[in-house]
Protein backbone atom coordinates (compact mmCIF):
# COMPACT_ATOMS: atom_id res chain seq x y z
CA UNK A 1 0.00 0.00 0.00
CA UNK A 2 0.77 3.54 0.50
CA UNK A 3 4.42 4.19 1.16
CA UNK A 4 5.88 7.72 0.08
CA UNK A 5 9.17 6.32 -0.78
CA UNK A 6 7.92 4.06 -3.21
CA UNK A 7 5.99 4.61 -6.37
CA UNK A 8 2.64 3.43 -5.89
CA UNK A 9 1.80 0.91 -9.01
CA UNK A 10 -1.04 3.03 -11.43
CA UNK A 11 -4.57 1.64 -10.78
CA UNK A 12 -7.71 3.92 -12.23
CA UNK A 13 -4.80 5.15 -14.82
CA UNK A 14 -4.08 2.07 -16.46
CA UNK A 15 -7.12 -0.30 -15.88
CA UNK A 16 -9.26 -1.29 -18.46
CA UNK A 17 -12.39 -0.21 -18.83
CA UNK A 18 -14.95 -2.54 -18.80
CA UNK A 19 -19.02 -3.27 -18.21
CA UNK A 20 -18.41 -4.46 -14.71
CA UNK A 21 -16.98 -0.92 -14.02
CA UNK A 22 -18.32 1.37 -16.54
CA UNK A 23 -21.60 0.65 -15.00
CA UNK A 24 -20.97 0.80 -11.65
CA UNK A 25 -19.10 4.05 -11.77
CA UNK A 26 -22.26 5.35 -13.97
CA UNK A 27 -24.78 4.30 -11.01
CA UNK A 28 -22.60 6.33 -8.89
CA UNK A 29 -22.64 9.13 -11.13
CA UNK A 30 -26.20 9.17 -12.04
CA UNK A 31 -27.22 8.98 -8.64
CA UNK A 32 -25.20 12.07 -7.85
CA UNK A 33 -27.14 13.81 -10.73
CA UNK A 34 -30.67 12.77 -9.46
CA UNK A 35 -30.08 14.27 -6.28
CA UNK A 36 -29.11 17.38 -8.33
CA UNK A 37 -32.36 16.75 -10.08
CA UNK A 38 -33.92 16.36 -6.63
CA UNK A 39 -33.53 19.91 -5.92
CA UNK A 40 -34.64 21.05 -8.68
CA UNK A 41 -38.20 19.27 -8.25
CA UNK A 42 -38.07 20.78 -4.75
CA UNK A 43 -37.55 24.38 -6.24
CA UNK A 44 -39.95 23.31 -8.82
CA UNK A 45 -42.94 21.88 -6.48
CA UNK A 46 -42.13 25.00 -3.78
CA UNK A 47 -42.62 27.94 -6.71
CA UNK A 48 -45.74 26.23 -8.25
CA UNK A 49 -46.94 27.04 -4.67
CA UNK A 50 -45.49 30.09 -3.64
CA UNK A 51 -44.20 31.92 -6.30
CA UNK A 52 -46.20 32.14 -10.35
CA UNK A 53 -43.66 34.55 -11.43
CA UNK A 54 -40.94 32.09 -10.36
CA UNK A 55 -42.60 29.22 -11.63
CA UNK A 56 -43.36 30.45 -15.43
CA UNK A 57 -39.74 31.03 -15.16
CA UNK A 58 -38.28 27.92 -13.85
CA UNK A 59 -40.99 26.21 -16.50
CA UNK A 60 -39.25 28.78 -19.33
CA UNK A 61 -35.85 27.98 -18.29
CA UNK A 62 -36.96 24.07 -18.61
CA UNK A 63 -38.40 24.57 -21.77
CA UNK A 64 -35.24 26.01 -22.71
CA UNK A 65 -32.93 23.82 -25.39
CA UNK A 66 -30.25 23.15 -22.48
CA UNK A 67 -33.02 22.86 -19.81
CA UNK A 68 -35.05 20.17 -22.66
CA UNK A 69 -31.04 18.52 -22.43
CA UNK A 70 -30.49 18.73 -18.97
CA UNK A 71 -34.16 16.85 -18.52
CA UNK A 72 -33.63 14.25 -20.92
CA UNK A 73 -30.40 13.59 -19.27
CA UNK A 74 -32.09 13.17 -15.82
CA UNK A 75 -34.36 11.04 -17.55
CA UNK A 76 -31.83 8.45 -18.55
CA UNK A 77 -30.54 8.69 -15.25
CA UNK A 78 -33.37 7.52 -13.49
CA UNK A 79 -34.11 5.11 -15.84
CA UNK A 80 -30.67 3.67 -15.52
CA UNK A 81 -30.19 3.74 -11.49
CA UNK A 82 -33.85 1.89 -11.88
CA UNK A 83 -32.63 -0.48 -13.92
CA UNK A 84 -29.03 -0.77 -12.39
CA UNK A 85 -30.70 -1.07 -9.01
CA UNK A 86 -32.67 -4.12 -9.71
CA UNK A 87 -29.96 -5.61 -10.72
CA UNK A 88 -28.15 -4.94 -7.50
CA UNK A 89 -31.00 -5.65 -5.78
CA UNK A 90 -30.82 -9.41 -7.25
CA UNK A 91 -27.33 -9.74 -6.54
CA UNK A 92 -27.98 -9.00 -2.68
CA UNK A 93 -30.34 -11.98 -3.00
CA UNK A 94 -26.96 -13.77 -4.46
CA UNK A 95 -28.77 -14.25 -8.14
CA UNK A 96 -26.81 -13.75 -11.15
CA UNK A 97 -23.11 -13.80 -10.84
CA UNK A 98 -22.25 -16.32 -13.54
CA UNK A 99 -19.92 -13.78 -15.17
CA UNK A 100 -22.22 -14.61 -18.36
CA UNK A 101 -25.36 -13.25 -16.11
CA UNK A 102 -23.49 -10.13 -14.94
CA UNK A 103 -23.18 -9.61 -18.59
CA UNK A 104 -25.86 -10.13 -19.75
CA UNK A 105 -27.98 -8.18 -17.19
CA UNK A 106 -25.54 -5.28 -17.80
CA UNK A 107 -26.33 -5.00 -21.17
CA UNK A 108 -30.17 -5.40 -20.89
CA UNK A 109 -29.90 -2.44 -18.27
CA UNK A 110 -28.02 -0.30 -20.76
CA UNK A 111 -30.86 -0.65 -23.49
CA UNK A 112 -33.58 -1.12 -21.60
CA UNK A 113 -32.73 2.41 -19.67
CA UNK A 114 -32.02 3.75 -22.83
CA UNK A 115 -35.51 2.44 -25.07
CA UNK A 116 -37.24 3.44 -21.52
CA UNK A 117 -36.19 6.46 -21.78
CA UNK A 118 -36.67 7.49 -25.62
CA UNK A 119 -40.08 5.81 -25.40
CA UNK A 120 -40.86 8.33 -22.43
CA UNK A 121 -40.13 11.13 -24.36
CA UNK A 122 -41.72 9.92 -27.38
CA UNK A 123 -44.71 9.83 -25.22
CA UNK A 124 -44.42 13.15 -23.93
CA UNK A 125 -43.73 15.26 -26.91
CA UNK A 126 -46.78 13.70 -28.28
CA UNK A 127 -48.61 14.55 -25.28
CA UNK A 128 -47.32 17.89 -26.08
CA UNK A 129 -48.34 17.74 -29.71
CA UNK B 1 -19.70 -8.14 -25.88
CA UNK B 2 -20.81 -11.04 -23.77
CA UNK B 3 -18.23 -12.52 -21.57
CA UNK B 4 -18.69 -15.74 -20.97
CA UNK B 5 -15.49 -16.69 -19.01
CA UNK B 6 -12.66 -14.71 -17.28
CA UNK B 7 -10.30 -16.23 -19.65
CA UNK B 8 -11.80 -13.96 -22.79
CA UNK B 9 -10.64 -11.44 -24.21
CA UNK B 10 -12.69 -7.87 -24.83
CA UNK B 11 -13.21 -8.46 -28.61
CA UNK B 12 -13.50 -4.06 -28.52
CA UNK B 13 -13.02 -1.61 -26.40
CA UNK B 14 -14.48 1.88 -27.11
CA UNK B 15 -12.01 3.30 -25.10
CA UNK B 16 -8.62 1.70 -23.75
CA UNK B 17 -8.00 3.79 -20.37
CA UNK B 18 -10.50 5.71 -18.27
CA UNK B 19 -10.55 9.70 -19.38
CA UNK B 20 -8.44 10.57 -15.53
CA UNK B 21 -5.00 12.62 -15.72
CA UNK B 22 -2.60 9.88 -15.66
CA UNK B 23 -0.91 11.93 -13.15
CA UNK B 24 -3.60 12.46 -10.64
CA UNK B 25 -2.26 12.37 -7.05
CA UNK B 26 0.94 11.33 -7.93
CA UNK B 27 4.28 13.00 -6.29
CA UNK B 28 6.30 14.13 -8.87
CA UNK B 29 9.31 11.99 -8.10
CA UNK B 30 7.02 8.82 -8.85
CA UNK B 31 5.57 10.80 -12.37
CA UNK B 32 6.00 7.76 -15.09
CA UNK B 33 8.59 9.34 -17.70
CA UNK B 34 8.65 7.52 -20.97
CA UNK B 35 12.17 5.16 -21.17
CA UNK B 36 14.28 3.59 -23.58
CA UNK B 37 13.69 1.82 -26.77
CA UNK B 38 15.81 -1.03 -26.79
CA UNK B 39 17.31 -1.86 -30.06
CA UNK B 40 15.22 -4.17 -32.35
CA UNK B 41 16.50 -8.05 -32.79
CA UNK B 42 18.21 -8.17 -36.37
CA UNK B 43 16.38 -10.70 -38.98
CA UNK B 44 13.20 -10.65 -36.79
CA UNK B 45 10.28 -11.86 -39.01
CA UNK B 46 7.59 -12.23 -36.43
CA UNK B 47 8.15 -8.82 -33.77
CA UNK B 48 6.50 -8.49 -30.86
CA UNK B 49 6.54 -5.15 -29.26
CA UNK B 50 6.33 -4.90 -25.58
CA UNK B 51 6.14 -1.70 -23.77
CA UNK B 52 6.78 -2.27 -19.52
CA UNK B 53 7.30 -0.64 -16.72
CA UNK B 54 10.23 -0.04 -14.97
CA UNK B 55 11.05 1.53 -11.97
CA UNK B 56 14.94 1.11 -10.00
CA UNK B 57 14.38 2.68 -6.66
CA UNK B 58 18.57 2.97 -6.10
CA UNK B 59 18.44 5.52 -9.04
CA UNK B 60 16.85 7.80 -7.77
CA UNK B 61 14.72 8.20 -10.92
CA UNK B 62 10.93 8.35 -11.52
CA UNK B 63 9.59 5.50 -12.73
CA UNK B 64 9.40 4.96 -16.84
CA UNK B 65 8.09 2.70 -19.71
CA UNK B 66 10.43 0.82 -21.72
CA UNK B 67 10.00 -0.73 -25.38
CA UNK B 68 11.34 -4.31 -26.13
CA UNK B 69 10.97 -5.83 -28.76
CA UNK B 70 11.08 -9.87 -29.57
CA UNK B 71 11.48 -11.97 -31.87
CA UNK B 72 8.89 -14.16 -32.15
CA UNK B 73 10.55 -17.14 -33.88
CA UNK B 74 12.77 -17.90 -31.28
CA UNK B 75 10.63 -17.22 -28.19
CA UNK B 76 7.96 -19.54 -26.43
CA UNK B 77 4.68 -18.84 -26.99
CA UNK B 78 3.63 -16.96 -23.33
CA UNK B 79 3.97 -13.82 -22.30
CA UNK B 80 6.36 -15.41 -19.29
CA UNK B 81 8.29 -16.72 -22.02
CA UNK B 82 9.05 -13.09 -23.92
CA UNK B 83 9.91 -11.68 -19.96
CA UNK B 84 12.43 -14.49 -19.28
CA UNK B 85 13.53 -14.07 -22.96
CA UNK B 86 14.24 -9.94 -22.43
CA UNK B 87 15.97 -11.03 -18.69
CA UNK B 88 18.30 -13.71 -20.68
CA UNK B 89 19.01 -11.97 -23.63
CA UNK B 90 18.41 -7.89 -23.48
CA UNK B 91 18.30 -6.46 -20.00
CA UNK B 92 19.24 -8.98 -17.61
CA UNK B 93 18.11 -6.28 -14.59
CA UNK B 94 14.47 -6.91 -15.68
CA UNK B 95 12.50 -7.90 -12.60
CA UNK B 96 9.46 -9.98 -12.07
CA UNK B 97 7.70 -12.77 -9.83
CA UNK B 98 7.85 -15.92 -11.59
CA UNK B 99 8.02 -19.67 -10.28
CA UNK B 100 5.67 -22.38 -11.83
CA UNK B 101 4.87 -21.27 -15.20
CA UNK B 102 1.45 -22.94 -15.63
CA UNK B 103 -1.20 -21.03 -13.51
CA UNK B 104 -0.62 -22.51 -10.18
CA UNK B 105 1.40 -20.35 -7.98
CA UNK B 106 0.48 -16.99 -8.84
CA UNK B 107 3.67 -15.38 -8.46
CA UNK B 108 3.44 -13.54 -12.09
CA UNK B 109 0.20 -12.12 -11.62
CA UNK B 110 0.61 -8.44 -13.81
CA UNK B 111 -1.34 -6.03 -15.54
CA UNK B 112 -1.25 -6.92 -18.89
CA UNK B 113 -2.89 -4.46 -21.73
CA UNK B 114 -4.87 -2.88 -18.92
CA UNK B 115 -6.17 -5.79 -17.42
CA UNK B 116 -4.81 -8.67 -14.26
CA UNK B 117 -3.92 -12.10 -15.93
CA UNK B 118 -1.09 -14.11 -14.93
CA UNK B 119 1.93 -14.14 -17.97
CA UNK B 120 2.31 -17.61 -18.03
CA UNK B 121 -0.84 -18.18 -19.32
CA UNK B 122 -1.05 -15.44 -21.42
CA UNK B 123 -0.19 -15.97 -24.40
CA UNK B 124 1.47 -13.61 -26.95
CA UNK B 125 -1.07 -13.75 -29.73
CA UNK B 126 -3.35 -12.40 -27.03
CA UNK B 127 -1.79 -9.06 -26.58
CA UNK B 128 -2.36 -6.09 -28.05
CA UNK B 129 0.67 -4.68 -30.54
CA UNK B 130 2.22 -2.99 -28.50
CA UNK B 131 1.30 -4.56 -25.26
CA UNK B 132 1.67 -2.79 -22.41
CA UNK B 133 2.58 -4.25 -19.30
CA UNK B 134 2.50 -2.74 -15.83
CA UNK B 135 2.86 -4.44 -12.26
CA UNK B 136 -0.49 -5.37 -10.20
CA UNK B 137 -2.51 -1.82 -9.88
CA UNK B 138 -2.22 -0.22 -6.40
CA UNK B 139 0.90 -1.64 -4.57
CA UNK B 140 3.62 -0.07 -3.65
CA UNK B 141 7.09 -1.13 -6.40
CA UNK B 142 9.91 -3.02 -4.96
CA UNK B 143 11.67 -2.77 -8.63
CA UNK B 144 10.51 -3.15 -12.03
CA UNK B 145 7.02 -5.39 -12.20
CA UNK B 146 6.96 -6.24 -8.24
CA UNK B 147 4.70 -4.80 -6.20
CA UNK B 148 4.95 -4.76 -1.87
CA UNK B 149 2.12 -7.29 -0.86
CA UNK B 150 2.98 -7.18 2.52
CA UNK B 151 -0.34 -5.37 3.31
CA UNK B 152 -2.33 -7.96 0.93
CA UNK B 153 -0.87 -10.93 3.53
CA UNK B 154 -1.39 -8.73 6.64
CA UNK B 155 -5.22 -8.48 5.06
CA UNK B 156 -5.24 -12.30 4.75
CA UNK B 157 -3.52 -13.01 7.89
CA UNK B 158 -6.50 -10.68 9.72
CA UNK B 159 -9.43 -13.29 8.72
CA UNK B 160 -7.18 -16.13 10.40
CA UNK B 161 -7.02 -18.21 7.27
CA UNK B 162 -7.04 -22.00 8.74
CA UNK B 163 -9.88 -24.40 10.33
CA UNK B 164 -10.81 -23.34 13.61
CA UNK B 165 -12.72 -26.19 15.37
CA UNK B 166 -12.53 -28.54 18.59
CA UNK B 167 -10.45 -32.01 17.87
CA UNK B 168 -13.28 -34.56 16.69
CA UNK B 169 -14.66 -36.34 19.30
CA UNK B 170 -13.08 -39.84 17.38
CA UNK B 171 -9.87 -37.95 18.14
CA UNK B 172 -9.00 -38.70 14.39
CA UNK B 173 -11.09 -36.52 11.91
CA UNK B 174 -13.41 -34.32 10.75
CA UNK B 175 -16.70 -35.78 8.40
CA UNK B 176 -18.10 -34.23 5.55
CA UNK B 177 -20.57 -35.62 3.40
CA UNK B 178 -20.13 -34.84 -0.26
CA UNK B 179 -22.22 -31.79 -0.42
CA UNK B 180 -20.16 -30.69 2.38
CA UNK B 181 -17.76 -30.94 0.61
CA UNK B 182 -19.18 -29.33 -2.76
CA UNK B 183 -19.69 -26.04 -0.84
CA UNK B 184 -16.27 -25.62 -1.51
CA UNK B 185 -15.91 -25.26 -4.53
CA UNK B 186 -15.02 -22.87 -6.51
CA UNK B 187 -13.66 -20.89 -3.22
CA UNK B 188 -10.78 -23.33 -1.90
CA UNK B 189 -8.87 -22.92 -5.77
CA UNK B 190 -7.66 -19.59 -5.16
CA UNK B 191 -4.17 -18.91 -5.35
CA UNK B 192 -3.67 -15.80 -4.03
CA UNK B 193 -2.56 -13.68 -7.02
CA UNK B 194 -4.29 -10.56 -5.73
CA UNK B 195 -5.08 -10.27 -9.73
CA UNK B 196 -9.29 -9.12 -8.15
CA UNK B 197 -7.95 -7.03 -5.28
CA UNK B 198 -5.30 -4.78 -7.06
CA UNK B 199 -7.82 -4.32 -9.71
CA UNK B 200 -10.70 -3.55 -7.46
CA UNK B 201 -11.76 -0.13 -7.58
CA UNK B 202 -13.53 -0.07 -3.80
CA UNK B 203 -10.19 -1.19 -2.75
CA UNK B 204 -8.38 1.64 -4.80
CA UNK B 205 -10.38 4.18 -2.79
CA UNK B 206 -10.45 2.26 0.31
CA UNK B 207 -7.93 -0.58 0.48
CA UNK B 208 -5.99 0.61 4.15
CA UNK B 209 -9.43 -0.98 5.57
CA UNK B 210 -11.63 -2.84 2.94
CA UNK B 211 -10.45 -6.33 2.89
CA UNK B 212 -10.67 -6.62 -0.92
CA UNK B 213 -12.40 -9.63 -3.28
CA UNK B 214 -9.36 -11.78 -2.47
CA UNK B 215 -9.29 -11.95 0.99
CA UNK B 216 -13.20 -12.15 1.64
CA UNK B 217 -13.19 -15.14 -0.90
CA UNK B 218 -10.88 -16.66 1.53
CA UNK B 219 -13.33 -15.64 4.27
CA UNK B 220 -15.96 -16.96 2.91
CA UNK B 221 -14.08 -20.39 2.14
CA UNK B 222 -13.71 -21.19 5.93
CA UNK B 223 -17.42 -19.40 6.16
CA UNK B 224 -18.99 -22.02 3.92
CA UNK B 225 -16.87 -25.42 5.63
CA UNK B 226 -18.88 -27.51 7.71
CA UNK B 227 -16.09 -28.76 9.62
CA UNK B 228 -15.14 -24.88 10.99
CA UNK B 229 -16.67 -23.76 14.59
CA UNK B 230 -15.63 -20.16 14.83
CA UNK B 231 -18.71 -18.68 11.89
CA UNK B 232 -20.08 -16.51 14.72
CA UNK B 233 -16.87 -14.27 15.44
CA UNK B 234 -15.41 -14.70 11.84
CA UNK B 235 -18.84 -12.72 10.84
CA UNK B 236 -18.34 -10.02 13.85
CA UNK B 237 -14.70 -9.76 12.71
CA UNK B 238 -16.56 -8.58 9.20
CA UNK B 239 -19.24 -6.49 9.96
CA UNK B 240 -17.76 -3.15 9.47
CA UNK B 241 -18.66 -0.25 7.08
CA UNK B 242 -15.48 -1.04 5.48
CA UNK B 243 -13.76 -4.50 5.92
CA UNK B 244 -16.93 -6.28 4.22
CA UNK B 245 -19.45 -3.31 3.38
CA UNK B 246 -16.84 -1.21 1.02
CA UNK B 247 -17.47 -3.84 -1.68
CA UNK B 248 -20.03 -2.20 -4.34
CA UNK B 249 -20.35 -5.57 -6.72
CA UNK B 250 -18.45 -3.47 -9.34
CA UNK B 251 -17.38 -7.72 -10.19
CA UNK B 252 -13.89 -6.30 -12.24
CA UNK B 253 -12.91 -9.25 -9.49
CA UNK B 254 -14.85 -11.73 -11.24
CA UNK B 255 -14.15 -10.64 -14.35
CA UNK B 256 -10.39 -11.32 -13.94
CA UNK B 257 -9.11 -14.13 -12.01
CA UNK B 258 -7.45 -16.15 -13.93
CA UNK B 259 -8.36 -19.12 -11.98
CA UNK B 260 -11.90 -18.54 -13.11
CA UNK B 261 -13.69 -18.12 -9.65
CA UNK B 262 -16.18 -15.52 -8.49
CA UNK B 263 -15.04 -13.34 -5.59
CA UNK B 264 -17.96 -11.10 -6.36
CA UNK B 265 -20.40 -14.01 -5.38
CA UNK B 266 -18.45 -15.18 -2.29
CA UNK B 267 -18.78 -11.74 -0.73
CA UNK B 268 -22.49 -11.49 -1.76
CA UNK B 269 -22.89 -14.81 0.19
CA UNK B 270 -20.99 -13.16 3.40
CA UNK B 271 -23.48 -10.04 3.20
CA UNK B 272 -26.25 -13.07 3.19
CA UNK B 273 -25.24 -14.29 5.92
CA UNK B 274 -24.61 -11.29 7.90
CA UNK B 275 -28.71 -10.47 7.46
CA UNK B 276 -29.65 -13.97 8.16
CA UNK B 277 -28.11 -14.40 11.40
CA UNK B 278 -29.79 -10.98 12.76
CA UNK B 279 -33.24 -12.24 11.84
Amino acid sequence: MKNPSRPLSPHVQVYRPQLTSVLSFSHRLSGLFLSLGAVLLVAWLLAAVTEAHAFVAINGWLGSPLGLLLLFVWTLALFFHLCNGIRHLLWDAVLGFELKSIYLSGWIVVFSSVGLTLVTWALALWQAG
Amino acid sequence: MLIKSSDELPRRTLIKRFPVPSNAQVPKEHRIQPGRSWPIPEGAKRLKRLQIYRYAPESGEPPRIDTFAIDRDTCGPMLLDALIKIKDEIDPTLTFRRSCREGVCGSCAMNIDGTNWLACIRGLDELDEPATIYPLNNLGVVRDLVGDQRHAFAQYAAIQPWLQAEAPEDGKEHRQTPEQRQALDGYYECILCFCCTSGCPSHWWNGDRFLGPAVLLQAWRFLADSRDQATGERLDELEDPFRLYRCHTILNCTRTCPKGLNPGKAIAEIKRKMIARQS
